[in-house]
């Protein structure tokens, strides 16, 4: 177990982190009065009892412009060290990042002819063809989605 | 400044082709479907899968030529081997990439799933399950692994319109990043216990030291057995496997599951045999009641399931049980066993999940058992495939399942693992049961035909496309089954041409 | 030109292979004229092959073709491929021929059949399967031949299956087959178990790696094989049931090639049985026992048909008495001359029948000599061969075998020229019945038939066939070596185990005379008895009639209780005791499949708990192994 001996502080401190964890909850449980109302059980308790659901559901296009995100941010994470010692790498690395690039490039191009920089209003992009089983899930989707356009 | 000190490797372009081709391929599939209009046929990105699969089989077949010419050899700074056992994989894996569009493209279609994203994803997890076989590295593993299994975790998403299909890719992701972060960690334990990540580095390590406090290198080995037990659905890390195949879109089960098991076991065995072959007495054990449990629990729950997807599912697990066989083996005769089970199995369960989709889409998407009762009255031509290929899993002789079978059992009666021998026939009875049901259902069940009237008794027509699937893994089953020397020389030679 | 070998079994498979899916549509009687064509084709190239080998040196008339490794397990590979020598040769060749002129004849035969391209997709197959029966290189291609012979045989007994008769002699002839199929696997498990082989070259280089009775056994059990193929006792009733089938099968199947195949095995491994004479003396003692039984039998029958399968039976026994005594060219020589007149009847006795519309009791014929002057006169040359009535071909080939019999038991001498006495008379009494006497049909009236001569397709066979049978004698005269051709072609085979035929030239001289008295004596008495009359009950008794009662022995003693046993295991055993047990098994294993199922909650976390239990699991069981 010699070479693990290193790892301890690591450990000690996951085991610190424990017991504070554990020793909170434990603490405000056994110190903490409770005196619960229906405000207080809400969620979000700020006073406000909730007449509605929130809707759960917020445009996709968040997630995609996320996700493009990352693309572009592992981009930059080959591309800077790359940038850094580019002379030493020469024409091999050269070719790797050109081919890295490309692959990229050509789902970048992918989403952009998805659709997926479109700002504005919904646009149907793939018409629901005639032989499409329409499913109760579906209707639903396409009539919510028709009254948050309206 | 440290200019000086890298190394850059000498990238041997031609040793890695097939997997080139697929990825490259991939990419053109991507661009033109971004500039094409969006209704585009998804039978003209299927051809073109099958162009780019026969592309990546030709050039396997040249890396073949030189393998058995001038032997094995090892490019990419050591990291992939390209040996006999690789170009096994490759070849078969681009067999798959030939086949398994064919059962795609009329589904698709008919689904309302058009554009190339189905082939583009196959085709990165054909290039992922490809590189499991050549990799001679565990990062390059690591990462061929997550190749082959981000594309296949959206595949099984792929029908967005139903819930299932989303419940399975959910729950197939979330369990597969489970197992690839064990996996994972699994490298860094062997990494810290060999100082190597390079497979014959490590066995050379371990051959020549002997390490007194091995307690960070069988940690290592542990998770590494659990990560690939997670892929190939070996009991008791199957569970995802059933859920996964029923909810995925019927006309790509086969092709994931084929996937699945040929990418997994490529690197399963290579990793165990080729790595860590010294810890043999420690991980056998364990791989044999993996084997066991795999075989046992595959068989036994298959004869409760009324769902034909999911029947097919247990006996893949029970598949994976005999798989396993050959790798506990460890003989270069259990690994060829294993191979020629993986090129059997796969064209097998490629066809079986193929004619399941046929039959489920003609019965509104049942694939219950009542969907294929009196369907030797009502396609008689498709009941008898699918009756060979039922038949071919149950290991009924002249197919390559029987083969497939005694060569396994064969090969750990040869080293002397009677034990699970037995176990392996006993399990192959109780299959053949739940084969045979199938196979009686189709071919009898007159009684209710006449009982429910018949709406939906015409027959059922089938696309080329399909039909050329079917007959390709007819003709891959029966011929290998009736002649199966070439094949059988074939796997004898990727093993003995291993490193 | 030895390369070619390969068509000879090709042209029969492509005929079958255009004729099995689209014969329908070529339809009557073209289907009949391609399968004709791929027989005599095939017929041509084994006249090339058999030219070159022929030229080639005595020892060196051995061409293995191999054409690829078909499996291999272990120590033991078969391959598939071809061995040519002098004895698959003369076999293949008058299987093609004969083969091509019995094809020719069926067109006129069956023309107006509603089966007719079924019957020759069979007929086709039937002679590639053939082919590969005495062309193999190895025991197994030869059992594969042998099986796809049987299949076919099944097929053309059965080939009017309508007729509960046909379908029943049918299953009668597969089964009796598969008795002796037992014996013939039995003795290629224990030749795989000694030799590592099938390889004919290669067991014969291995024999001594058997024990005296392990020779014994493996001759006895090939002898098995070959009583069931070839109708020797008890395995026979099948035979005489086997003429249900069209009368061109008969000739093809039943006289000329399909039954002589176990002539033929025990002359291919004649090496094996040259090493165990034992079992030689008991296959020569059934061989004449049954060569006797049959012959007698033949002497009561009235059916025409089986008054020719029973002779038939009778000269396969004459064959395996022959195989027995060691005299192996003497079998081949009887096999080849009885393939010539045997096929000749039976296509003169199809002739008959078809031109009396399907009459086939010889009470109800006679007096056919005038009306049908051609098949009378060939038909005689049958009658006349198979009797020994020298000079035709059956004095040479019986003669020979009856002189060998003499140097290894006089008994079976005396027991063979009975035979050949009864073999004169019951054959006489057919023809006198059939076409000499008394007119015993109407000629006259609403059922009046007007039996003539055949067309051309149905006569040119009969003629080539006479011929054949009138002069086959010369293939091999028993004047010195010079003349015995089939002696020297077939003793690179055969020549290492034949007997050594002590006789002198005074004796062979002496046995001549005999024999030939003996055919003239049967022909006379049957004259004698039968010229002009119908009925004599007394030479026809009922045991004679009934084959000695060995069917009804067999069906008593054998095949009633068996029939017995299985209805007992279907009512009681089956569903009591092994549905029972099935069920149990069954209900228990989808019981625990019901309860294993459970774990299948279908939430992510619990599969997941279940992953981690198990890792957990199996990284203690490895800490353990580390000794942590």
């Amino acid at each position: 177990m010699g070479s693990l001996t290193s790892y301890l502080p690591i450990f000690v401190l996951f085991i610190l982190g424990f017991l504070f964890a554990a020793l909170s909850i434990v603490a405000s449980k056994l110190l903490a009065p409770k005196r619960p109302t229906t405000a207080k059980e809400a969620p979000y308790e700020c006073g406000i009892v909730p007449t509605y659901e929130l809707p759960q559901r917020f445009p996709v296009r968040f997630y995609l412009v996320a996700m493009i995100f990352v693309i572009f941010d592992i981009e930059v994470i080959f591309l800077f060290p790359w940038a850094v010692v580019y002379n030493s790498l020469g024409t091999f690395g050269l070719v790797e990042i050109i081919v890295f690039s490309l692959a990229v490039f050509f789902s970048f191009i992918y989403l952009i002819a998805n659709g997926a920089l479109d700002w504005g209003p919904i646009k149907v992009q793939r018409p629901a063809s005639e032989s499409a089983p329409r499913t109760t899930s579906s209707t639903v989707r396409r009539v919510s989605s028709n009254n948050e356009a309206a | 400044m440290l200019a000086t000190t890298i190394i850059l490797p000498t990238i041997n372009y031609t040793a890695i082709l097939p997997e080139l081709i697929m990825l490259g391929g991939m990419l053109v599939l991507l661009g033109l479907v971004a500039v094409i209009p969006r209704d585009f046929s998804t039978k003209t990105y299927a051809g073109l899968t099958q162009v780019i699969g026969t592309a990546s089989l030709v050039s396997s077949l040249v890396l073949w030529h030189d393998v058995a010419a001038h032997g094995a050899f090892q490019a990419v700074a050591q990291a992939v081997d390209v040996d006999g056992f690789s170009v096994f994989f490759l070849v078969l894996v681009s067999a798959i990439l030939i086949v398994a569009p064919a059962f795609a493209a009329d589904y698709l279609h008919d689904e309302g799933i058009e554009g190339a994203e189905y082939f583009i994803l196959a085709l990165i997890a054909g290039a992922g399950a490809m590189l499991m076989g050549a990799a001679n590295d565990l990062i390059l593993v690591f990462l061929a692994l997550e190749i082959l299994s981000i594309p296949l975790y959206v595949i099984a998403g792929l029908n967005a319109r139903r819930a299932t299909s989303g419940e399975a890719s959910m729950k197939y992701f979330l369990l597969g990043a489970f197992s690839s972060a064990i996996f994972v960690y699994g490298i860094a334990l062997t990494y810290g216990a060999t100082g190597s990540t390079n497979l014959a580095d490590i066995a050379a390590f371990l051959s020549r030291n002997v390490i007194a406090t091995p307690g960070t290198l069988y940690a290592g080995a542990a998770l590494l057995l659990v990560g690939f037990a997670f892929k190939i659905a070996a009991v008791p890390f199957h569970m995802w496997s059933p859920d996964v195949y029923e909810g995925s879109p019927d006309g790509v089960v086969g092709f994931m599951a084929a996937i699945a098991k040929v990418g997994g076991f490529a690197a399963f065995l290579r990793v165990f045999v080729s790595a860590l072959p010294t810890l043999s007495s420690i991980w056998e054990p364990v791989v044999w009641v993996l084997c066991a449990l795999s075989l046992i629990a595959g068989a036994v729950i298959a004869l409760s399931q009324r769902n034909i997807k999911r029947m097919l599912a247990y006996s893949s697990i029970n598949h994976a049980g005999f798989i396993l066989m050959g790798l506990i083996a460890l003989s270069s005769r259990g690994v060829a066993s294993s191979l020629y089970y993986l090129f059997a199995y796969s064209f097998i369960v490629l066809a079986s999940f193929g004619i399941v989709t046929v039959v489920a889409k003609a019965n509104s998407g049942s694939a219950e058992i009542d969907a294929f009762r009196g369907l030797g009255r009502r396609s008689p031509v498709l009941a008898v495939f699918f009756a060979i290929f039922l038949l071919a899993q149950a290991g009924a002789p002249f197919t390559t399942g029987f083969l497939a079978k005694f060569y396994v059992v064969s090969a750990a009666v040869a080293a002397h693992s009677y034990a699970i021998a037995v176990i392996a026939m006993l399990s192959a009875a109780v299959a053949v049961f739940f084969y045979l049901r199938v196979v009686l259902v189709m071919f009898s069940g007159s009684e209710t035909e006449d009982a429910v009237g018949t709406p939906e008794q015409h027959p059922i027509v089938l696309s080329r496309w399909v039909w050329s699937g079917i007959m390709a893994c007819a003709a891959a089953t029966v011929i290998f089954g009736i002649y199966p020397l070439p094949l059988i020389n074939f796997a004898r030679a990727a093993t003995l041409l291993f490193r | 030109m030895l390369h070619f070998a390969f068509l000879i079994p090709l042209f029969p498979l492509v005929g079958f292979a255009i004729l099995a899916p689209v014969g329908k549509r070529i339809g009557n009687p073209a289907a009949g004229w391609i399968a004709t064509a791929m027989v005599f084709a095939s017929f041509i190239v084994t006249i090339i092959v058999l030219a070159k080998v022929a030229s080639m040196p005595a020892d060196s008339r051995l061409y293995v073709q191999n054409w690829f490794t078909w499996f291999s397990s272990g120590s033991l590979s078969i391959g598939a491929g071809i061995q040519v020598d002098p004895l698959s040769l003369t076999m293949a060749s008058f299987i093609t021929g004969i083969g091509s002129m019995i094809h020719l004849y069926s067109i006129g035969y069956m023309e107006h059949d509603e089966a007719f391209p079924k019957f020759f997709v069979y007929l086709n197959l039937f002679v590639f399967s053939m082919l590969m029966l005495v062309l193999g290189e190895n025991l197994l291609i030869t059992f594969l031949g042998w099986e796809g012979v049987g299949v076919c045989s099944y097929f053309l007994i059965a080939f009017w299956f309508t007729r509960d008769s046909a379908a029943s002699a049918g299953k009668k002839a597969m089964i009796y087959n598969r008795i002796g199929d037992a014996g013939f696997l039995l003795a290629l498990f224990l030749l795989i178990e000694r030799t590592h082989s099938l390889t004919f070259t290669t067991i014969f280089s291995r024999l001594s790696s058997l024990s005296k009775g392990e020779l014994i056994a493996v001759s006895l059990l090939l002898f098995v094989g070959a009583a069931g193929k070839s109708a020797q006792l008890p395995l026979f009733p099948w035979l005489a049931d086997a003429m249900e089938g069209p009368t061109p099968v008969s000739a093809l199947i039943h006289a000329a090639t399909m039954v002589t195949a176990g002539v033929y095995l025990m002359c291919r491994v004649s090496p094996i049985l040259h090493l165990a004479p034992d079992a030689g003396h008991v296959i020569a003692w059934i061989g004449a026992a049954t060569a006797f039984i049959a012959a007698t039998t033949g002497c009561a029958q009235t059916d025409i048909k089986k008054v020719l399968a029973y002779s038939t039976v009778s000269q396969l026994g004459y064959m395996f008495l022959a195989v027995g005594c060691g005299a192996y060219d003497a079998a081949v020589f009887l096999m080849l001359t009885h393939a010539f007149y045997k096929a000749l009847l039976f296509l003169g006795s199809g002739s008959v029948i078809h031109a009396m519309h399907e009459e086939q009791d010889i009470k109800k014929m006679g007096a056919l000599c005038k009306v049908m002057p051609l098949t009378s006169l060939t038909f005689f040359i049958g009658w006349l061969s198979i009797a020994g009535v020298p000079p035709f071909s059956g004095f040479w080939a019986k003669g020979d075998v009856l002189s060998n019999a003499w140097v290894v038991s006089p008994a079976l001498w005396a027991v063979g020229a009975l035979t050949a006495i009864l073999t004169a008379y019951y054959m006489g009494r057919q023809y006198l019945l059939v076409f000499l006497g008394e007119r015993r049909w109407k000629s006259e009236g609403s059922e009046a038939i007007h039996p003539h001569d055949a067309g051309w397709k149905m006569s040119a066979p009969l003629i080539v066939l006479s011929v054949l049978a009138t002069f086959g004698g010369l293939l091999n005269l028993p004047f010195g070596s010079k003349l015995a051709f089939l002696d020297s072609w077939l003793a690179p085979v055969v020549g290492a185990s034949l007997l050594h035929n002590t006789d002198s030239t005074a004796q062979l001289w002496f046995f001549g005379v005999a024999d030939g008295v003996f055919a003239l004596a049967g022909v006379a008495i049957a004259y004698s008895l039968w010229r002009n009359v119908v009925d004599r009950s007394v030479l026809e008794p009922r045991f004679l009639y009934m084959a000695w009662f060995i069917d009804s022995a067999i069906d008593r003693l054998i095949a009633r209780p068996s029939t017995a046993l299985a209805a007992f295991s279907a009512t009681v055993v089956e569903p009591r005791v092994i549905d029972a047990a099935v069920n149990g098994v069954a209900g228990a294993f989808r019981l625990s499949g019901q309860r294993l199922r459970r774990i299948q909650t279908g939430y992510v976390r619990s599969y997941a708990l279940v992953i981690v239990s198990a890792l957990v699991l199996i990284v203690a069981y490895f800490m353990v192994r580390s000794g942590l």
